[in-house]
């Protein structure tokens, strides 16, 4: 989700530089305030941790993927939302400038998209609440239920600014709707697994040394079986799960809709311009158009009647440029799961 | 070598790449650090079909390069993590935008064509940027130009600190990636009965290890904050240099390099 | 059992970390693999366990080190890490003598025995169920060295056994090392507990082998241990 420089305006990038910021003065002013030096080395070391830690991989059962793990829960669960910030951010810029994940006109959002929501929204939102609720609930299920609950939130959040940004940047010709179906489904899966990740490593520390956790209340009760815990983690993630996918496919041909579809949305402009352009103007060439136009991606393909050749040529060499592209990228990832199984 | 240990071997590297000697090195943090943020601007700004005036602007990563005797190879591997993101926006450029753009040879570009690769080309030139300043710049020297743009103490403190045991941490996170694997053949990540305890045994050391750190920072008199080398003062040769590039950037970005250079040939 | 034929290895071109290390190892043996700080001890034991890749042939029990095998040459080899902490990831000692059974195919059953008999043999019962992360440091290194003797491996590599260990433990792990069967390859810079432990002494020096022979020859000759930054063992002097 780190944003590159060349998906930002510079406008837009330095708004979101002055946001992040502003909380991040703030949330400067408020350690300083509660003068707590010890803060220091334990924020840096846990960092440092958060960040070797997202090189870990988590085989997720019955797929053949693995997950990581989502920093900004864990940081505001175990140091509090401010610091968990400043974290973040020190994270983030190590990231940009020693790995060139983000760039560094792009920091100022991607702190904001992944250290605010995370912290901010996540612990004031999500953890404290849950964890300082009247209700019986145990602290484990309390602990799991905030983390997946916060992680699929602040990542829908964070997924949702990055197309806003990118969209108010004007660099992609993808429409707003498109984008957000596009972004939105993959990011609940990866909240999904993040938050259960992040679950199962706070669960540990709540069970070796609760008093590290914000706002646990240290109980004596038993250690409560690794068994146990998994099936509590699996519960909570089914529900969540199910619950948003169903929410997720209530409009189940979104994506199409949002690509293909609907002048009325005002979706239409992109795809018009090439039916001028390319000359087709007779009413069936029109009716196929638009059958064509709802079920393929390239819709100028397979014009047979059309009298313009160029046309065809173009979408020809546009769907051979975007084949090409495509292989390069399945290379690019089957040599990416080569070199992780070698190494 | 497994991900984290590679990430070690990276950071190494660009230690090793920012303690070298050049001209370029040589030049003070700050003038290097304005030049870089100027330079991402001018990229960033060209019209997303303005791919023509976009390429000239090769020039400036290029000699920086070549004079500092940076490897070009060590940043291109770094676009591994930009370009996938910028790819999967750029790709539908293509498929929404295709107003021919130009006809060469009876063969039309589309206009979504033109700010695909404007697009990639933006993400590329920006890499090059910000990876040229860090391997040209230590980073505690850079931390002492940022203390000097009144960024807060607090956050370069933290940023020096982390960066410190970022090393210790992802070394230890290797070791135990290849203690894992040593006996859990075949698998490609941790197994789910060790997702909480693989990170959480760490994590509770790092707590200990923490007040440790702590401790040995209060015996050496570690009262509220750290005394880090002051910033190198910045001579007339960096404002200089400062000053050329943003007069070599506009120039590129305002005046049609490549079609000056194109109507010497083709009229 | 261990064999190293010409075997080199470097992370860039110009700086080796090996260069052509042959030697080999046969059944049973002790070997102490000893070496000023960077000579290329850690990355022979990394080479050996590939976890590194290299120029050359590296065989455990003739079969050779590479992509295929590493399953089986995994299997053989038990690997006793310097920093304990890295090697016991999971909550409780138990937990961990199991895991490298059970990942290697044991039944529960039989991983749960070979962890009772590892601890018996090693007499730390007591150590079974504590957490890892409340353990001192003698009682976990040795668990650590239990996890790996649950494994039942054919070869014990250890990494500085008797590292920050007091006088006390350190015995306890001298005469534990001794009484240990399988083949032997420890690296460390306590010579004394070399001589004590190993007949054999492999001393290795910029990547290369400068010395191969009997603990009791190359031990006692104080100008190529100091040749090569290193001290005659106390016990010598």
């Amino acid at each position: 989700m780190h944003m590159a420089d060349a998906l930002l305006a510079p406008a837009v990038a330095a708004t979101m530089y002055a946001a992040s910021a502003t909380v991040a003065g703030v949330s400067i002013h408020q350690l300083k305030k509660d003068d707590e030096p010890q803060k220091l080395p334990t924020m840096a070391v846990t960092s440092a941790l958060v960040f070797a830690g997202q090189m870990i991989n988590y085989t997720i059962p019955g797929t053949g993927s693995s997950g990581h793990m989502c920093g900004g829960m864990l940081l505001s669960a175990l140091l509090g939302p401010q610091a968990g910030f400043l974290s973040m951010i020190v994270i983030l810029t190590i990231q940009c400038l020693f790995f060139a994940d983000g760039g560094l006109m792009a920091l100022g959002a991607n702190i904001w998209n992944m250290a605010f929501y995370g912290c901010f929204v996540g612990y004031y939102l999500i953890w404290r609440p849950i964890m300082q609720g009247k209700s019986g609930m145990n602290e484990r299920v309390r602990i799991i239920l905030a983390s997946i609950l916060g992680c699929v939130l602040t990542l829908q959040l964070g997924a949702f600014s990055v197309v806003l940004e990118t969209t108010l940047s004007g660099i992609t010709e993808l429409p707003f709707g498109a984008f957000v179906a596009l972004m939105q489904p993959i990011h609940l899966a990866i909240g999904l697994i993040e938050g259960v990740v992040t679950a199962a490593v706070l669960v540990f520390v709540y069970e070796a040394r609760p008093e590290l956790l914000r706002d646990v209340k240290p109980s004596g009760a038993a250690k409560r079986s690794l068994k146990a815990t998994i099936v509590i983690l699996a519960v909570v993630a089914a529900v969540v799960g199910g619950g948003l996918s169903l929410l997720a496919s209530s409009n189940p041909d979104g994506l199409e809709w949002a690509l293909f579809g609907n002048e009325d949305a005002g979706y239409s402009a992109n795809m018009g311009l090439d039916e001028e352009d390319f000359g087709v103007s007779s009413s069936a060439a029109d009716t196929a158009a638009a059958i064509q136009e709802s079920t393929s991606f390239l819709p100028d393909y397979a014009f047979a009647d059309s009298d313009s050749a160029a046309g065809t040529t173009v979408s020809g060499l546009v769907g051979s440029a975007m084949v090409a592209g495509v292989a390069v990228l399945i290379c690019f990832a089957g040599g990416f799961f080569r070199k992780k199984k070698a190494a | 070598m497994n991900k984290a240990e590679q990430a070690l071997r990276e950071l190494h590297e660009m230690d090793a790449l920012a303690a070298g000697a050049s001209p370029v090195h040589a030049l003070c943090p700050l003038a290097k650090f304005f030049a870089t943020i100027a330079y991402i601007v001018v990229v960033v700004s060209f019209g997303k079909y303005d791919l023509a005036g976009l390429v000239p602007m090769v020039l400036w990563p290029v000699l920086l390069f070549t004079v500092s005797g940076i490897p070009v190879s060590t940043c291109f591997r770094k676009l591994r993590f930009v370009l996938p993101l910028v790819m999967a926006v750029g790709l539908f450029n293509p498929l929404f935008d295709r107003a021919p753009y130009l006809t060469l040879g009876g063969v039309t570009v589309s206009c979504g064509v033109i700010s695909m690769l404007t697009l990639m080309g933006k993400g590329t030139f920006c890499l090059m940027a910000s990876f040229l300043l860090m391997a040209t710049t230590r980073i505690d020297a850079l931390c002492a130009a940022l203390r000097r743009l009144r960024v807060p103490g607090m956050l370069l403190t933290l940023l020096l600190l982390t960066y410190r045991y970022v090393g210790v941490m992802t070394e230890e996170v290797a070791i135990m990636t290849d203690a894992y694997k040593l006996r859990a053949p075949g698998q490609k990540g941790v197994h789910y009965t060790a997702w909480g305890s693989f990170l959480g045994q760490l994590l509770l050391r790092s707590m200990d290890r923490a007040e440790e750190l702590y401790a040995a920072m209060r015996l050496r008199g570690f009262h509220d904050h750290f005394h880090y080398a002051e910033a190198a003062p910045c001579t007339a040769e960096d404002a200089a240099y400062l000053v050329i590039c943003i007069a070599v950037f506009l120039l590129l970005r305002f005046v049609d390099v490549a079609a000056l250079l194109g109507s010497l040939f083709v009229r | 059992m261990i064999e190293f034929q010409n075997v080199s290895f470097s992370y860039e071109a110009d700086h080796p970390v090996l260069q052509n290390v042959s030697f080999s190892i046969g059944d049973g043996e002790a070997v102490g693999l000893i070496g000023a700080n960077g000579a290329g001890k850690s990355t022979v034991m990394k080479v050996l366990l590939g976890l590194l890749p290299c120029e050359g042939k590296v065989l455990v029990d003739d079969v050779e080190v590479g992509h295929g095998t590493l399953y089986e040459v995994r299997r053989k080899l038990g690997f006793v890490l310097q920093n304990s902490d890295h090697q016991m990831f999971m909550p409780t000692v138990y937990e961990d003598m199991i895991f490298g059974p059970l990942n290697y195919g044991a039944t529960r059953e039989d991983a749960e025995a070979r962890a009772d008999a590892a601890l018996e043999r090693l007499g730390i019962p007591e150590l079974k169920h504590r957490h890892n992360h409340k353990l001192s440091g003698g009682e976990k290194r040795m668990a650590a060295i239990a996890t790996i003797l649950a494994m039942e491996p054919q070869a014990i590599l250890m990494d500085e056994p008797t590292a920050a260990l007091d006088p006390c433990n350190r015995r306890l792990v001298i005469n534990t090392i001794r009484s240990l069967s399988q083949t032997k390859l420890i690296t460390s810079h306590d010579l004394d507990m070399i001589r004590d432990t190993c007949s054999r002494v492999i001393l290795l020096s910029g990547g290369r082998i400068v010395a191969d022979g009997a603990a009791d020859t190359i031990l006692r000759d104080r100008a190529l241990l100091e040749a090569n930054r290193m001290e005659l063992p106390l016990s010598l002097q």
